[in-house]
């Protein structure tokens, strides 16, 4: 048997021990090994390196902690994008309760603002009722009333002729009021002995009357809007009455 | 068929997407459970190659973690043919590439197989391949910290990981000659620098 095979090269030697040869080769080899003591040595100190690099090279395991997160993320593939879909949604939901949130924050604000409103429309008109007070204008005269709020208001109105007012309806006088802090006119009319107070703002600038309470503490609350007016009436006289009157003087602001 | 058909009130082309529908969701099921019977006992193996490249526990889990979600986006492309952990391994080493450290580390320029060491491709066995003591595990380790990181990363992938050659070149980008000199060199690196080691202890 003539060994075919010089002893073995070291990229050979490796691959061999690595399993890596042709079959071919890798019976020539064998056979060399088993007429050469010097490279079977080689072989056999060759695969204890192997082995012992295997078990050096397997040094670094991950902490519990880190292995619980890796294996948690491929076990839960799929359900993590379900967890990112109901997120997701729960977003939406989160966004929906934050907008209608807002919405009854703004409604509230709005029942607040309409409250206050109406206090304040009631205050004023019960601070009319009492004796002590007299308007700033003495007048059943509209044509005495009228003029006198020119200069004093930035806007004006109409008052109907003494005439057109509903039965037994009679103006009193007038006041210069502030409605939340915007200019008013204060119209004091008599309907039936019942004291009223009639409001008039302007839209653009004034608090809206329009959505108030139509009953406060026993009193009516009647409002009606014109192209650039609001007027409110409060009083403790029937609605009926109080509606006509307003009616009213709605329609002297669309007869000029 | 048709009785049946009837029988569920359900228009035929309704229950068809309804199934279709189902049968996709049955498949990507199927398919995320694939994933994770294969990857799943993978997982030392990556971190613990991980660590080797980034020399850090806290990069090490990242690019594992980071591996785990760019092989589940391509899983679909993978094939059955192909080995898994090659790939798999590939992924997680691209990903290294392109972190700072394995853009640092793939600075430092790596001769192949230069001349002079070739030249100590001795044939002869020396009585030191015999004198070896293998079982300073420390002393191994710290050998293996001292391989270049292209032949420890080949070498590595061959004795720890059990990859065969024709995966390493596919992970590596290398012709598979190229994959056979580099494990042979770094055994052989091995082995010097095991020497003077074992001499001051023996």
């Amino acid at each position: 048997m003539t060994q075919a095979i010089e002893h073995l090269n070291p990229d050979t030697l490796s691959a061999f021990i690595d399993g890596e040869l042709p079959d071919g080769e890798q019976t020539a080899i064998e056979q060399h090994l088993a007429g050469c003591h010097a490279c079977a040595l080689r072989v056999l100190s060759a695969t204890q390196l192997k082995a012992a690099t295997a078990r050096a090279g397997r040094r670094f395991a991950p902490s519990p902690e880190a292995l619980a997160r890796l294996t948690a993320q491929v076990r839960q593939q799929p359900q993590a994008t379900a967890r990112i879909h109901s997120m997701r949604r729960l977003a939406w939901v989160g966004l929906a309760a934050a907008l209608l949130l807002a919405v009854s924050l703004i409604g509230w604000q709005q029942i607040r603002k309409t409250n206050s409103l109406s206090a304040e429309l009631l205050d004023q008109h019960l601070s009319t009722l009492s004796s002590g007070a007299t308007p700033q204008v003495i007048s059943t005269d509209r044509h005495t009333v009228k003029p006198w709020f020119q200069g004093r208001l930035p806007f004006s109105f109409n008052l109907p002729d003494a005439q057109a007012l509903p039965p037994d309806t009679t103006l009193k006088g007038a006041n210069l009021t502030y409605l939340k802090g915007q200019p008013a006119a204060l119209l004091l009319f008599t309907i039936h002995k019942h004291q009223v107070s009639v409001f008039v703002t302007q839209r653009s600038s004034g608090p809206n009357l329009i959505a108030l309470p139509s009953v406060r503490s026993g009193f009516t609350i009647d409002s009606a809007a014109t192209h650039d007016l609001q007027i409110v009436a409060v009083s403790d006289v029937n609605p009926a009455d109080l509606d006509a009157l307003v009616a009213v003087l709605a329609k002297a602001q669309s007869s000029s | 068929m048709s009785g049946s058909e009837a029988l569920l009130g359900v228009p035929m082309h309704v229950r068809d997407s309804s199934q279709r529908e189902a049968s996709d969701n049955v498949a990507s099921v199927n398919r995320s459970a694939d994933f994770e019977r294969l990857a799943l006992p993978l997982l030392p193996s990556l971190y613990n190659h991980a660590s080797w490249l980034t020399r850090n526990h806290a990069e090490a889990e990242d690019l594992v973690q980071e591996t785990f979600s760019k092989a589940l986006r391509a899983f679909d492309s993978f094939q059955e043919s192909t080995n898994f952990k090659a790939w798999i391994i590939r992924i997680l080493r691209n990903t290294f590439l392109t972190s700072r450290t394995g853009i640092a580390t793939s600075r430092t320029v790596f001769l192949e197989d230069h001349p002079h060491v070739l030249d100590t491709t001795d044939a002869s066995p020396t009585p030191e391949d015999n004198l070896i003591r293998l079982d300073n595990q420390a002393a191994l380790q710290r050998a293996l910290e001292q391989l270049e990181a292209p032949l420890r990363e080949a070498l590595l992938l061959c004795d720890v990981e059990e990859v065969k050659y024709k995966d390493i070149a596919l992970i590596l980008d290398i012709p598979i000659g190229t994959v056979m000199s580099r494990i042979s060199r770094a055994r052989r690196a091995l082995r010097q620098l095991l020497q003077p080691q074992l001499g001051e202890s023996l």
